[in-house]
């Protein structure tokens, strides 16, 4: 009984740490970074003191990465950017199960959301980049997407005077392989979502948070779903990989691709969360549409191959706790961050 | 802004809990710290009366009021001491990520394992006991005086203090972390407690102590009952829970020499106690077989050679 007075205090406690970081939507002047302090519950810190010494962000650097982002230059056949797999309407994912390249060229995995990208500790679904700006080239440099060698990127953009002066302005130099990616990074590192009606939840506004919501946190942060193993409140990722159940053999191995290790097949990035009802279809190969069906999936506890993390257990809701988990995930979606105009594409910087 | 956060985390805590809490408005004194005074008084095992949510073996010593991330050096000269951990199972590695055959026939793959070490202090022949710097693998002082084991990072293999010259009999260390790091919100702290440790633990707050998952596959197909699948060890943000365990083998350590000692970590002793049949029905805990088996290991390990130093 003593324990229980005392569990019920500190759920409380642990609320008010992850109210603890307020990042109050900021005024819209059109700057890429008025909005990247962190979002409710994140660790300590903006987006820019996220980024390496090297690539210090700016609003310099961050605009000439967003142009890069939606230039279809990028890529071999000039038909596909970075936006095409990465649209911000749907949280800067992909609405395809996975992503298709150049030439109509199917890839293997789902691209993940790039919002909050900037708190990542490891990049791609197998965690195989360790920092934005590793991660930045790879998609422009594989076949199966935009198949297009960094060397010939920079030598397209270096023959644009208008891309030279931003280089200039931005690092100093003209444009480089490195520079091209660090640019690419700086914009990624500066779409932060903080604005959903969780983290306005998070710092004790409950406006928009009513009782099938915080039904649906209780059930999230309890021991019958069990999603905070891997989704612990606020930050909604631990970073770690795991095989959630979505894998079955013969099927990618994810985690294993880069370690070697027997034990992380069927390991996959846990994704953050903020959003999620914007970013189907879901898991790594896109091959879940709905939420709905990502409730039955990890209610059936996967998909039965015996590499399935210990963690995922079947489990059973009832139709309301469906419907409050689900009304749960959707207050991760920051509207405002879905028609940001900051984020969208601005045709003129182009000329 | 993180020591309002803790001003106003203590408060509450004073609030519901008293002295239990640990919160304290006594200023830090770095050289009041646990290392000394819980290397002789918190070794032992201390009473579990029902409802004593301590247990065997927790730290129920007076803890520090403070848990800052930038701690006051025990010393700035010393020996590098690097002990890198060995990890066996069945007299054999247990190689994490790896199936890892055991002498029933079946197999066994570690998933996930991760622990928190701190307060270690250095055990003199003469039997005093020595407080000592946790250094990161940089050589720089450790954030918070903590060591984070994680078997996915090669760097965090070694446990590495700063210790002063002298022959010693072995070391003792909180295999955890003390109350007033433990009641640290993780959204103003830095690695290694924050969530991307995979170490917080929503149901009373705070962090796990120690993370294992693996996979057991027997030669039948069956189960093993002293293989558990999972143990997550850890405590409320209440009370000092923290156990403390020994570590005994001898060593030296000439002055300003560095020094490499390894420490071997016994899982069969782990499983067959996160695995016992421990009564642990005088707390009310979270739901889970694997939070059982924790708490039945933060209750035994204090009195069990889950540690030692590799003979030389």
């Amino acid at each position: 009984m003593v324990a229980r007075s005392l569990d019920s205090a500190f759920g409380l406690l642990a609320l008010s740490w992850l109210m603890g970081c307020s990042a109050d939507a900021s005024p819209r002047d059109g700057s890429l970074l008025t909005h990247a302090a962190a979002p409710a519950g994140f660790p300590k810190g903006t987006a820019a003191d996220r980024a390496p010494a090297d690539n210090a962000l700016s609003e310099d650097r961050a605009r000439l990465g967003k142009r890069l982002f939606y230039d279809p230059q990028l890529s071999r056949t000039n038909e596909v950017s970075c936006s095409s797999c990465h649209r911000q309407e749907f949280a800067f994912s992909d609405p395809n199960p996975v992503s298709v390249g150049v030439e109509g060229r199917m890839g293997t995995r789902n691209a993940p959301s790039i919002v909050n990208a900037a708190w990542g500790k490891t990049f791609f679904w197998d965690g195989h980049a360790r920092s934005l700006e590793e991660q930045a080239g790879q998609p422009l440099e594989n076949p199966l997407e935009m198949d297009l060698s960094l060397a010939e990127a920079v030598t397209r953009v270096a023959a644009d005077p208008s891309y030279a002066d931003s280089f200039r302005r931005a690092y100093g130099e003209a444009p480089s392989e490195a520079s091209l990616q660090k640019a690419l990074a700086s914009f990624v590192r500066s779409v932060v979502s903080g604005n959903s009606p969780y983290d306005r939840h998070l710092r004790g506004d409950d406006g928009d948070f009513g009782e099938p919501r915080k039904r649906g946190e209780a059930l999230f942060l309890g021991e019958k779903a069990e999603c905070f193993h891997c989704h612990p409140g606020g930050v909604l990722s631990n970073e770690g990989f795991f095989n959630n159940g979505t894998f079955t053999a013969g099927g990618d191995t994810g985690r294993e691709r880069v370690t070697g290790r027997v034990g992380d097949i069927g390991k996959f990035k846990v994704p953050g969360l903020r959003n999620i009802a914007a970013s189907a279809p879901y898991m790594h190969d896109g091959s879940v549409p709905t939420l709905e069906a990502v409730i039955e999936q990890y209610e059936a506890g996967g998909r039965g191959d015996p590499t399935t993390d210990p963690l995922i257990r079947p489990f059973t809701l009832t139709a309301q706790e469906r419907a409050d988990l689900l009304e749960f995930l959707h207050s991760f979606t920051d509207e405002s961050l879905l028609e940001d105009p900051r984020f969208a594409p601005e045709p003129e910087l182009a000329q | 802004m993180k020591s309002g956060l803790s001003s106003v985390l203590c408060a509450g805590l004073l609030g519901v809990l008293g002295a239990a809490s640990g919160c304290s408005s006594t200023p830090h004194d770095p050289h009041d710290h646990a290392g000394v005074a819980g290397a002789d008084g918190l070794a032992g095992a201390n009473s579990a009366g029902a409802g004593n949510l301590a247990g065997a073996g927790g730290s129920a010593g007076a803890a520090p009021s403070a848990c800052p991330e930038h701690p006051t050096p025990q010393r700035t000269q010393g020996s590098l001491l690097s002990m890198p951990l060995h990890v066996i199972l069945q007299n054999q590695p247990f190689v994490f990520g790896q199936p890892n055959t055991l002498s029933d026939g079946g197999s066994i793959v570690p998933l996930n394992f991760r622990f928190y070490i701190s307060e270690v202090a250095l055990q003199r022949k003469t039997g005093e006991s020595v407080a000592v710097d946790v250094l990161t693998a940089a050589g720089t002082p450790a954030p918070y005086g903590v060591h984070f084991f994680d078997a996915e990072e090669a760097d965090s293999g070694a446990l590495r203090v700063l210790a002063p010259e002298g022959d010693y009999s072995g070391l003792s260390f909180a295999l955890g972390i003390r109350l007033a790091c433990n009641q640290l919100p993780p959204a103003s702290t830095a690695p290694p407690l924050t969530t991307d440790s995979q170490m917080t633990w929503p149901h009373t707050g705070g962090f796990l102590f120690l993370r294992y998952e693996g996979r057991y596959e027997g030669a039948d197909g069956g189960a093993n009952a002293r293989i558990p699948s999972m143990v997550h060890m850890g405590g409320n943000i209440g009370q000092e829970l923290v156990p403390r365990v020994t570590v005994p083998g001898a060593f030296s350590l000439s002055s300003n020499l560095p020094r490499e000692k390894a420490m071997r970590m016994n899982m069969d002793d782990l499983f067959a106690a996160a695995t016992s049949n421990l009564d642990v029905s005088d707390v009310t805990l979270p739901p889970g077989a694997e939070v059982i088996a924790g708490e039945r290991l933060r209750r035994s390990i204090s009195g069990l050679s889950v540690f030692q130093l590799e003979p030389e």
